[in-house]
């Protein structure tokens, strides 16, 4: 893989070359101090000193909400699903891993057109990063993107390291090379590779994901499920925010003027009570206990024994969103028999006060 | 059926009407609906209304006089379906909070002994503690998209769409940053969606006025808002203020 | 007995109704009955935190929810000590204007005006006039963008709150108001040609008390510290006790007020009665070249007072953006703290004069008072329904005053659902002041007051039958020379004037007539009138009657006519059975 070298103070100039017949998205401070991917007008406005967007980079290729067709008696028309040229700046590598995963679910177990239209719109960017203390990537293993990048911007002094990853990469390197600095020398290597080891010494958190699968089979009756469910909200936002989290729902929407309805379609969330609804009224996960079970038999037993990994990139969105401190991290130490328990628990207690 | 048309009407009892309104309010569409529709009865729109069989009878406001009582049990005669149009009508409104006593107690403050000639005041309560209510549409105001999908699938002839999720999710599509993170009393988790999340786009937390989402776990949100430094009486004031009768002795209990 | 009815008031917001009772010729009573509940907001305030009172306030009200938010944010920053930066004032104003423009856009375009062009509703009117309902709706489409633009929502938005705004709208939101309200201009003048150049009918006209807000600084404008009387006088936020004397009636469930007794009149019409010679720019134009004195004293007029101030918002709009855009690095919200205190706040609301007043103690509201702009016309809208179904009655157009009753209301643009839909018009047989008075004296002992002169025939007869029922032992009854008691009189009873009253019957005939009609019929009133204005409370007023016999003469001399002598009798004898 070529790596080049591009000044910081370049970048800016970099992107406005590159994203002229573009949407340019990245990093932008939402609030005091909470981000999103945003389209902007100018580079200028990312705020690259992020640690986590409130959602992922799914919301750029499925909108949470969106109409796919209009259905009419005997015919459909495909709404015109936005094929503009998309360059999202700022990905991290956990959110790398995290389209990843979605490109296999949407790509290849499933072919969703409305996916494959937009991902292939969009040029990624990677950005590096630097953990807090909900950053679990180390141990999913996802701190570090090889794949599903076109270009890859490592921070290093006032320099980036740009890995090259892909042919549509280099063609956006080739538009201005000049602002480019092909020599790469030992030093910047060693440079990197020490930032590599003190970035690995910085993570806090961490988890054992191999044990997990086991770990979800002995304690499928345990009392931690109906504990974790006296504080559960079922707000659903721990499956809005998560990178692998792919389910949605779809409606009808008849038109008042004419004969005919759009399909919309929406995120859904296995966490909330109507997802397991189904014709008749039946619900197969009435309780908030049986559909966090659900979640997390997904992210840390299912997907493992499926595909070797877990689905769980370490982004911390659930941890730094659950309002009630249910999130990878504290569930898995659950089950790995930490005393959490009472945690939960305080939330089912009489309420004094 | 008149020439093919639902006949819809649309009435209102105690409220602020703020639903009827926001039909008058759907100005480009206003014209699609009452071509779509055979509009029969609509006070705040028309003069020329007919109180006869409906189709469907849209119905706001909360019951707080017997004369309403009496005109609910005629519309419900009258009517195929009855909707419970917003949240006066689908939970009481925020009238509803009084208990028997505390009503009482209140109407005389107000009002003092006078006694009305014209219809006597009752304890405001939702429409269904009088007549069966087929469907509900609840918000303060009902909102302008939910009304014109709900609207569209009757006049289509398809059940209208539940919305049994909370605030929460529309408010996460919207990437709003989290208030209860934040330390505010925000009801979302409680609250039925519907708005748009529209409080919380303006960091302003949920003030609960859609009414209570089903199933939604109160208990944990006390304990949550409690340990973020608000008083238990505070947070059950907050919760009752659009929970209608329905709920009011639940979050007493709580 | 004959009954006309309007069962249900339509094209006006909310639930209410007029009974009209016909005795002879006389139109005995008019009641604007509010038959929406009573919802007790005032009440549900109470042991709220004041920023929860800023939510709950305005749903009193759908149409008039923004005001009701600056009136509560009005008074809560008044008790609390928060001084917002100006451009947070400005930028409620501009979210004020959109509730102004889109009710105004609602009432003139889609609710009066098939009134004057004779359709049942806008969207009939539609066929024939499409221009002015299309205006008329992308009006009242931009009014209410504003507001979702400032509030989140149009109807109960949340954004704006104690101290500010949850968030600011961006630059680009507010130069599209700003650009959108210059390409109204030809239709806003196009407006104001068509409603103020209307030929309103005669309804009929009669002398009319204007309240508003004073804005201060010789300025047009919708809020103020100071409430403004069409007489020139002025009273403080404070004292609005003074102006508005609120107390209840039995047929409403929306309380009344009147200044010094008298019904007064709030809304556009009153603003432009009040402040218009401060209007400048084409509104100033406009008031120039269409105000005349027949605004000064008919409610039809509130359509063509409410297109002048569609113009004075429109022109108003571009100003408020630049002053805004001029301020961007104010933040949106300043922090507060809870206090102890009270507050007024005084807003004027599309429909008029928007009173919140608020004690806070341990930080929750202790004490709210809440006045509506309906609440305040409803004494009024009685007035002039009363003068115009008995100027039709007078004329022998008996069938038409159901629907005149019907325009009259609609004038008024009330809002009912502030507290408070039909008019019934009743026809009463030649014995229901008999049935009235032993009612009335069979719930409390009415004091009786004899009215007349001594020396004028048929005009003896108020003073004769007060000296008969002080023969027969009855308690409380006094003469017009006893007015200083009759001023004193604290309680809830009944106050019957016994008096000759021309009323354009035949000799002898009695009718029982609530005082008020007495007020508001200059031609019946004579001496009565004077007499009874300033001497007596509106609660008094409202529980006070003229027990009237129709007089033969009032020729000088002391021997009244037969007939009038047998109408004492039957007083006499109703009330010995």
């Amino acid at each position: 893989m070529r790596i080049v070298k591009l000044k910081q103070d370049r970048l800016n100039s970099f992107l406005e070359a590159v994203s002229t017949d573009s949407e340019l998205w990245g990093p932008v401070k939402k609030g005091a101090d909470k981000h999103r991917f945003k389209i902007v007008d100018n580079p200028a406005e990312f705020d690259l000193d992020y640690t986590r967007t409130i959602l992922p980079p799914k919301k750029i290729f499925l909108p949470p909400r969106f109409n796919m067709f209009k259905a009419m008696p005997t015919a459909y028309e495909e709404e015109t699903m936005d094929p503009t040229k998309k360059i999202l700046f700022g990905v991290h590598p956990c959110d790398i891993h995290g389209i990843l995963i979605m490109d296999q679910f949407y790509t290849q177990t499933y072919n969703d057109p409305y996916y494959i239209r937009s991902r292939e719109n969009t040029i990624i960017l990677g950005h590096s990063c630097w953990p807090d203390e909900h950053c679990l990537c180390h141990s999913t293993g996802t701190d570090v993107a090889n794949e599903g990048y076109d270009l890859f911007f490592t921070a290093l002094n006032d320099e980036y390291l740009v890995w090259i990853g892909s042919s549509k990469g280099d063609d956006l390197v080739r538009i201005v090379p000049e602002l480019f600095n092909e020599d790469l020398s030992d030093r910047d290597i060693q440079n990197y590779i020490r930032w590599r080891e003190d970035r690995s010494k910085a993570f806090k958190a961490e988890i054992n994901f191999k044990a997990m699968p086991d770990f979800m089979e002995l304690k499928y009756r345990d009392a931690v499920w109906e504990n974790l469910s006296h504080a559960c909200l079922a707000c659903g936002s721990c499956s809005n925010v998560c990178p692998t989290c792919t389910c949605y729902n779809v409606n009808d929407k008849p038109r008042l003027s004419e004969n005919a309805s759009d399909i919309a379609r929406c995120w859904d969330a296995c966490t909330l009570e109507s997802y397991s609804e189904v014709a008749g009224g039946e619900n197969f996960r009435e309780s908030r206990s049986e559909r966090l079970k659900l979640y997390y038999t997904h992210k840390l037993q299912a997907f493992i024994s499926k595909y070797g990994k877990p689905a769980c990139v370490g982004c911390g969105r659930c941890a730094a969103t659950c309002p009630v401190g249910i999130n990878v991290k504290t569930v898995a130490g659950a089950l790995d028999g930490e005393e959490v328990d009472a945690f939960w628990s305080r939330y089912a207690t009489e309420v004094t006060k | 059926m008149n020439n093919g048309k639902p006949k819809i009407g649309i009435y209102e009892l105690t409220g602020c009407a703020g639903d009827a309104l926001l039909i008058v309010d759907c100005e480009m569409e206003l014209l699609d609906i009452f071509t779509a529709a055979d509009i029969q009865s609509f006070a705040m729109a028309k003069s020329d209304n007919i109180d006869g069989e409906l189709d469907v009878a849209l119905v706001e406001g909360s019951v707080t006089t017997e004369k309403e009582i009496s005109e609910l049990k005629d519309i419900r005669e009258r009517a195929k379906i009855v909707v419970a149009f917003g949240n006066c009508a689908a939970h009481g409104g925020i009238q509803a909070r009084f208990d028997d006593k505390e009503w009482q107690e209140n109407l005389k403050k107000v009002y003092g002994n006078q006694k009305f000639t014209h219809t006597k005041p009752v304890r405001s309560k939702p429409i269904d503690e009088f007549v069966k209510v087929d469907f509900y549409l609840p918000g303060c105001p009902v909102s302008k998209e939910q009304f014109l999908h709900f609207l569209t699938r009757m006049l289509k002839g398809n059940p209208p769409e539940h919305y049994p999720t909370p605030v929460c999710v529309t408010c996460k599509y919207n990437e709003n940053d989290c208030l209860l993170n934040n330390g505010k009393l925000c009801l979302g988790p409680l609250t039925a969606d519907g708005c748009g999340s529209v409080c919380p786009n303006h960091n302003i937390p949920c003030f609960g006025c859609w009414g209570p989402v089903e199933n939604a776990n109160a208990i944990a949100e006390l304990h949550l808002l409690k340990e973020k430094g608000f008083s238990v009486e505070e947070i059950k004031k907050r919760m009752a203020n659009f929970a209608g009768t329905k709920l009011a002795d639940a979050i007493k209990q709580l | 007995m004959k009954t006309i009815s309007i069962d249900h008031l339509t094209r006006v917001e909310g639930n209410g109704g007029i009974t009209a009772t016909i005795d002879g010729k006389t139109v005995t009573e008019v009641k604007f009955n509010v038959f929406e509940g009573p919802r007790l907001i005032e009440r549900l305030t109470v042991g709220r935190t004041p920023e929860e009172d800023v939510s709950l306030a305005p749903r009193i009200c759908a149409i008039c929810s923004v005001s009701h938010k600056n009136a509560v944010l009005r008074a809560m920053e008044d008790a609390l000590d928060v001084n917002v930066s100006k451009k947070i004032i400005y930028s409620r104003e501009l979210m004020h204007m959109g509730e102004m423009i889109e009710s105004h856009s609602l009432h003139t375009f889609l609710l009066a005006l098939p009134d004057f062009l004779g359709y049942p509703n806008a969207i009939a009117m539609a066929g024939d006039f499409e221009f002015e309902a299309k205006i008329g709706l992308e009006m009242k489409n931009y009014g209410n963008h504003i507001m979702k633009v400032y509030n989140g929502r149009w109807i109960h938005g949340e954004n704006a709150v104690i101290g500010g705004f949850g968030q600011l709208p961006t630059k680009e939101d507010l130069t599209w108001i700003k650009s959108r309200a210059l390409q109204f201009m030809p239709f806003v003048n196009k407006t104001v040609a068509l409603f103020c150049g209307l030929d309103y009918p005669d309804i009929p006209e009669d002398d009319t008390l204007y309240v508003c807000c004073e804005p201060g600084n010789n300025e047009y404008g919708f809020w103020g510290d100071e409430i403004l009387l069409s007489t020139g006088e002025k009273y403080s936020k404070y004292d609005y006790p003074k102006v508005t004397n609120e107390y209840t009636v039995s047929h409403s469930f929306c309380k009344r007020s009147r200044y010094n007794g008298r019904p007064f009149s709030v809304g556009a019409l009153a603003r432009v009665n009040n402040l218009g010679d401060r209007l400048e720019g084409q509104a100033g134009e406009m008031y120039r070249k269409y105000f005349n004195d027949r605004w000064k004293k008919n409610p039809l007029f509130h359509a063509a007072a409410q297109a002048l101030e569609i113009m004075y918002c429109f022109e108003r709009i571009p100003q408020l953006v630049d002053l805004i855009l001029a301020d961007r690095e104010e933040p949106a919200l300043i922090p507060y703290t809870t206090k102890e205190g009270t507050g007024t706040g005084l807003v004027e609301a599309p429909r008029g004069t928007l009173i919140h007043h608020y004690a806070i103690k341990n930080g929750l509201v202790d004490h709210s008072d809440i006045i509506t702009p309906t609440a305040m016309n409803a004494e009024e809208i009685e007035r002039y329904c009363h003068i115009a179904a008995q100027k039709l009655l007078d004329e022998g157009k008996e069938d038409e005053i159901r629907a005149r009753m019907d325009i009259v209301v609609r004038a008024f643009d009330p809002c009912i659902s502030c507290s408070a839909h039909s008019v019934e018009i009743e026809r009463v047989p030649e014995t229901a002041w008999k049935d009235r008075l032993l009612e009335l004296s069979a719930k409390k002992a009415p004091f009786f007051v004899g009215v007349g002169t001594e020396d004028r025939s048929d005009d003896r007869a108020g003073l004769e039958l007060a000296a008969r029922l002080k023969e027969m032992g009855i308690a409380d009854v006094y003469t017009e020379k006893d007015i200083d008691s009759i001023r004193s009189i604290q309680e809830q009873r009944p106050i019957i004037f016994l008096d000759a009253v021309n009323m354009g019957e035949s000799p002898g005939k009695i009718t029982l007539i609530p005082v008020d009609h007495v007020l508001r019929n200059v031609n019946n009133s004579h001496k009565f009138t004077p007499f009874i204005v300033g001497a007596l409370n509106g609660a008094q007023i409202k529980n006070s009657y003229v027990l009237g016999i129709q007089p033969g003469t009032t020729d000088f001399g002391t021997e009244m006519s037969s007939s009038v002598k047998e109408a004492v009798q039957k007083v006499v004898s109703a009330l010995t059975n």
